[in-house]
């Protein structure tokens, strides 16, 4: 309870530091619309000339795009803007700010993951939640309650895998980690259904992007085999542990070599 | 373990630095194989502090300071030795340690800079778990004691130096901590808000009974608010006393200033006396600390006196002879005590 009542105060005082830069809530709001805009036109110019793409029909294929769009929204609109606060040149580790927050009595993995809140991001998980009804309604099929723990499943992996690329920071304080990460997030962007057989392997369980935006897709249209669902799940609690015991060993490092 | 709010034994943090030369195939080098050099940053450190002192720590830059004060502060672990802060071992950080425990960093802001001061205060009356009251009632404390009412809703960015500091030093505070670490508080600042930190500082103290360690290079701070120095210097600690005693045992001698009437410009210096300026009827003389009373006594008795001052050396002076010398200042001066002394610098 404690902790849901500080990740509010952390939204509102996040709030208004976003209001006082009103000119960048525009250009937020036009980067998420052509970012829709560019993505459904692309799928449907596609689906003008063929009707499936190696299984996908439009609808699987929009639903695809939907949850894209969605988990990035949520990357960006907290998981992001936190995590970031640590990296880079002038970041908390570079500059040493990181001091403060381990002087606060919480849980410091927690602190660092749900300070910043960027609300434009919210326009972002509209468009990106609309995409996902409609697909919904176009398939007809979809699997609710599998569906809520694939993304859910899908969350877990892409803070996990933020986390991971965070926790580096501490052994390169300079290293802006959001670069590997985009890279490896526009991969998500496809469906892994049109990708050679190995490599559908390694973009499942090696580099999970599939377990981010595949398989909950999977499950708007009913498509959804309860082995990737089961290893999807397996994989986000793996990596959920494994990436918290990274950051702890990161926040040990910072103990010891900082000065 | 006694009752000390602070108890340091043996502390020793040693450091790896990458080394390397200029240049470009230095840097190539180094990006290969690193070199590292072993720093030893505080060596054989040992105090106690009661709840309730003030204490200056004093000593030249990367003497030591800092990283002692993050160890008593838990963001660093130690090479080796004992550390209890407020009956914990910091670097656990446990919530109940950090919560009686606050650092205030002359040179890093712990504000939110895009809003204003209050917004940052009621996030961390929230952190420390404050109960609404109790969160109301410090900050209004700590505002009147600073007055600065009318800084609380200005964004942080657009606040001086000086206002920012009050700002700071409210949000290190709010939580009522009962050991506190000042580094270098009034960095920056004009000599007018230095003394109004300083006031503030000693009230707060006097009101809550907080424990406070303070490093500042301004002698004036140090001076006007702590009965007790530690002064520490290439990572040990060589002196851990009253800020006179240290003066006595540096400068063991006093400046007297003799002004004599008219004409009499004829003075032959008694045994023990030094003088260090002749002018016409002005004398400055030095003498023995001991000896400064009987010589005194001597040069009334003896000559037309219509003007006498008796001074110690100005502090600065005392100070910079030590960073400069080093601990051999000390050892000449008189045999140590209190401070750890294997070996020579």
């Amino acid at each position: 309870m404690r902790y849901l009542r500080l990740i509010k105060y952390f939204m509102l005082s996040s709030a208004q530091a976003d209001l006082a830069y009103r000119a960048n809530f525009a250009i937020g709001l036009l980067n998420s619309l052509l970012n829709l805009i560019v993505g459904v036109l692309g799928l449907a110019v596609l689906f003008s000339q063929v009707n499936t793409l190696n299984g996908w029909t439009f609808a699987s294929t929009l639903a695809l795009l939907g949850v894209y769009l969605t988990i990035s929204a949520l990357r960006g609109w907290f998981i992001g803007p936190s995590l970031e606060v640590l990296a880079g040149i002038e970041g908390d580790v570079w500059s040493g700010r990181f001091d403060f927050t381990l002087l606060r009595p919480i849980n410091t993995q927690f602190f660092v993951s749900v300070r910043q809140w960027n609300w434009f991001a919210l326009i972002d998980l509209a468009l990106g939640l609309g995409a996902i009804g409609v697909a919904t309604v176009q398939s007809g099929g979809a699997q609710p309650l599998s569906f809520l723990v694939a993304a859910t499943a899908s969350v877990a992996v892409l803070y996990a895998i933020l986390l991971i690329f965070t926790a580096l920071v501490f052994w390169s304080p300079g290293l802006l980690f959001t670069w590997v990460f985009d890279a490896i997030m526009q991969l998500a962007r496809y469906p892994i259904g049109i990708y050679p057989g190995w490599l559908q392997f390694v973009l499942t369980w090696i580099i999970p992007v599939a377990i981010m935006t595949t398989i909950p897709a999977t499950a708007l249209t009913g498509d959804i085999q309860p082995m990737s669902l089961m290893g999807g799940v397996a994989l986000a609690v793996i990596l959920f542990i494994a990436a918290s015991v990274l950051f702890r060993l990161g926040v040990r490092r910072y103990n010891s070599a900082s000065s | 373990m006694t009752n000390s709010q602070i108890q340091v034994n043996h502390l020793v943090k040693t450091y790896q630095v990458p080394v390397r030369e200029g240049g470009l195939r230095a840097a190539l080098r180094s990006f290969a194989r690193r070199q590292y050099d072993t720093v030893e940053a505080v060596r054989d450190v040992s105090f106690s502090i009661e709840p309730g002192e003030i204490v200056g720590f004093i000593g030249p830059n990367g003497a030591g300071k800092t990283t002692t004060l993050k160890m008593l502060a838990g963001l660093l672990h130690p090479t080796s030795g004992e550390v209890r802060v407020a009956d914990h071992v910091p670097w656990e950080r446990r919530p109940e340690f950090l919560r009686t425990i606050s650092m205030v960093l002359g040179n890093k802001s712990q504000l939110i800079w895009d809003i204003p001061a209050l917004d940052t205060y009621r996030v961390l009356g929230e952190i420390y778990h404050l109960t609404s009251t109790a969160y109301q009632q410090q900050l209004d404390e700590l505002v009147e004691l600073l007055d600065m009412r009318e800084l609380l809703t200005k964004p942080v960015r657009n606040l001086s130096l000086g206002e920012r500091m009050k700002c700071e030093l409210v949000a290190g505070l709010l939580h009522r901590p009962q050991v506190i670490f000042l580094d270098e508080p009034t960095l920056g600042l004009d000599i007018s808000m230095q003394g109004r930190l300083r006031r503030f500082v000693l009230d707060y103290n006097q009101r809550h009974g907080a424990t406070v360690i303070l490093t500042s290079h301004y002698m004036a701070d140090v001076v006007a608010l702590c009965p007790r120095v530690m002064l520490i210097h290439h990572g040990r600690l060589l002196y851990d006393g009253g800020l006179a005693d240290l003066a006595a045992r540096l400068a063991p001698f006093k400046l007297i200033r003799v002004g004599l009437s008219n004409g009499h410009t004829d003075f032959s210096p008694p045994s023990g006396v030094e003088i260090l300026q002749h002018e016409d009827d002005h004398l400055e003389l030095r003498v023995a600390r001991a000896a400064a009373p009987a010589i005194m006594a001597q040069l009334l008795n003896t000559l037309p006196v219509i003007d006498l001052v008796v001074e110690d050396p100005p502090i600065e002076a005392v100070i910079d002879q030590i960073y400069q010398e080093g601990a051999a200042v000390l050892k000449t001066a008189e045999p140590p005590t209190g401070a750890s002394e294997e070996g020579a610098l």
